[in-house]
């Protein structure tokens, strides 16, 4: 619910990430890492909800 | 809805007699026409005080988590339209008060106005309000208005399908009809159908006046913690000032506590001196609670919250 | 900074995925070295304030494992 707010208020819903891995799971573990890295390398750098402390 | 405050106050009159309770929360009137105000009664020679009417915008509940008596077992009976009832229960579900501690009056509801809107019709200060079944006589110095009720009710009440209470121990007037919406989160609807910049605008302008003053949280009858996250200094979850990003934050959170809770009462709108809507979040939230698992907060005592328990069935394609 | 680098700030479960970096690490299993992990003693403990502050502090991704 929280990531649909978000996504509501217009936060792109590639930028925040559920998953479960078990502590054995090393290989999904990397290829979680993996996926999330280049689903967010595709947005470039987040503008929303950064505060901007020179303001 | 004149009829019914007579009866109210007979049952008040008499819960005070019998000494059923220690003391009532209704509405009074305010010192201003159109401000209906919270009041707790505990004489019988204050009942006269009591007064509901389509300006009863605040919700109860609130008064009753937050009272010094409440804390103590002092039994307490509040006049409860459909949300307060529905806040009532919520509050009940979450332990926060028990079910023998209450006495709910309930007040079959059929909507309450809208403020502004009504202030918007005239150019100087509205000098008396006066309601005669569905018409509304409101006079200024200037100009005397007659309009519909249906046409100035607010936008919580339009879409409100619960207006009578769903847990009461005695009513003060014959239920009214429920509606059914075919759409009933048509205005969450509009923002999801625009593109995420656009909507990211939106929400950016909407709060932009947010002056801070916390009015909407401490309308809520939800926002009981003891210390609010935007209170905590160590860490500071949200920066204090006018900082977009600190109103966004605040407000983001301050609806996201509501989640799977909220009844969509209005009273944090209604609290708001800048007109902030601030329903637009929760109502995102309220859309997801019924979409996802079928849940309106407030109606059944029995029932656990959604973000309360774990089901198998509950929705996890988010989890990778 | 370079434009291209990014930040995911990860909350990681100190018995499940936070194990799970750990073996990755043992075994010599290469990826992205875009996350800054933060390791929170159960999945249980996260909150949206942390999301949130994640965010706020300039984080381009939040991610929560458990």
């Amino acid at each position: 619910m929280m990531g649909n707010l978000l996504e509501h208020m217009g936060v792109d819903r590639d930028r925040i990430h559920f998953s479960w891995i078990s502590s054995a799971e090393a290989t999904k573990f990397v290829d979680v890492v993996k996926e999330i890295s280049d689903k967010v390398r595709a947005l470039g750098p987040n503008k929303k909800f950064v505060k901007d402390y020179n303001k | 809805m004149d009829t019914c405050i007579e009866k109210i106050r007979a049952i008040g009159a008499d819960l005070l007699a019998k000494g059923e309770v220690e003391i009532i929360i209704g509405f009074s009137d305010g010192s201003i026409p159109m401000a209906a105000r919270p009041v707790a009664v505990s004489s019988r020679d204050d009942m006269e005080k009591l007064v509901f009417n389509s300006t009863c915008g605040l919700n109860l509940a609130n008064y009753v988590s937050k009272n010094s008596l409440s804390g103590k077992g002092a039994k307490i009976a509040v006049v409860a339209k459909g949300c307060d009832a529905r806040n009532l229960v919520t509050h009940m579900v979450e332990n926060q008060i028990s079910r023998d501690q209450i006495y709910i009056i309930g007040v079959p509801c059929t909507g309450m106005v809208d403020k502004r809107k009504i202030a918007s019709m005239f150019e100087d200060e509205i000098t008396k309000f006066a309601e005669e079944g569905d018409t509304l006589i409101i006079e200024s110095a200037l100009k005397k208005l007659t309009v519909k009720k249906t046409d100035v009710l607010r936008h919580n009440c339009q879409v409100c399908t619960h207006p009578n209470p769903p847990v009461f121990d005695v009513m003060a007037a014959e239920p009214v009809a429920e509606q059914t919406l075919d759409q009933p989160f048509a205005d969450v609807d509009n923002i999801a159908a625009m593109d995420p910049e656009a909507r990211w605008a939106y929400f950016q302008e909407l709060t932009q006046n947010c002056i801070r003053c916390y009015a909407c949280r401490n309308a809520c009858p939800l926002c009981y913690c003891p210390t609010c996250f935007v209170d905590e200094s160590s860490p500071q979850w949200v920066g204090k000032g006018q900082n977009q990003t600190d109103v966004t934050t605040f407000h983001f959170l301050r609806a996201f506590h509501c989640a799977g809770r909220c009844t969509d009462c209005g009273a944090c709108v209604e609290a708001c001196p800048m007109g902030i809507n601030v329903r637009e979040f929760t109502r995102k939230l309220n859309k997801d609670a019924l979409e996802l698992f079928g849940w309106e907060a407030g109606l059944d005592l029995e029932k656990r919250p959604p973000l309360d328990v774990y089901s198998p069935d509950d929705p996890n394609d988010f989890i990778k | 900074m370079d434009e291209n680098s990014i930040k995911i700030v990860s909350f990681l479960c100190n018995w499940c995925s936070y194990g799970a970096a750990d073996l990755a690490g043992v075994s010599r299993m290469e990826y992205p070295a875009d996350i800054r992990v933060i390791r929170i003693p159960c999945s249980g403990r996260m909150s949206p304030k942390f999301i949130l502050s994640a965010f706020r502090e300039g984080a381009d991704a939040v991610w929560v494992s458990g």
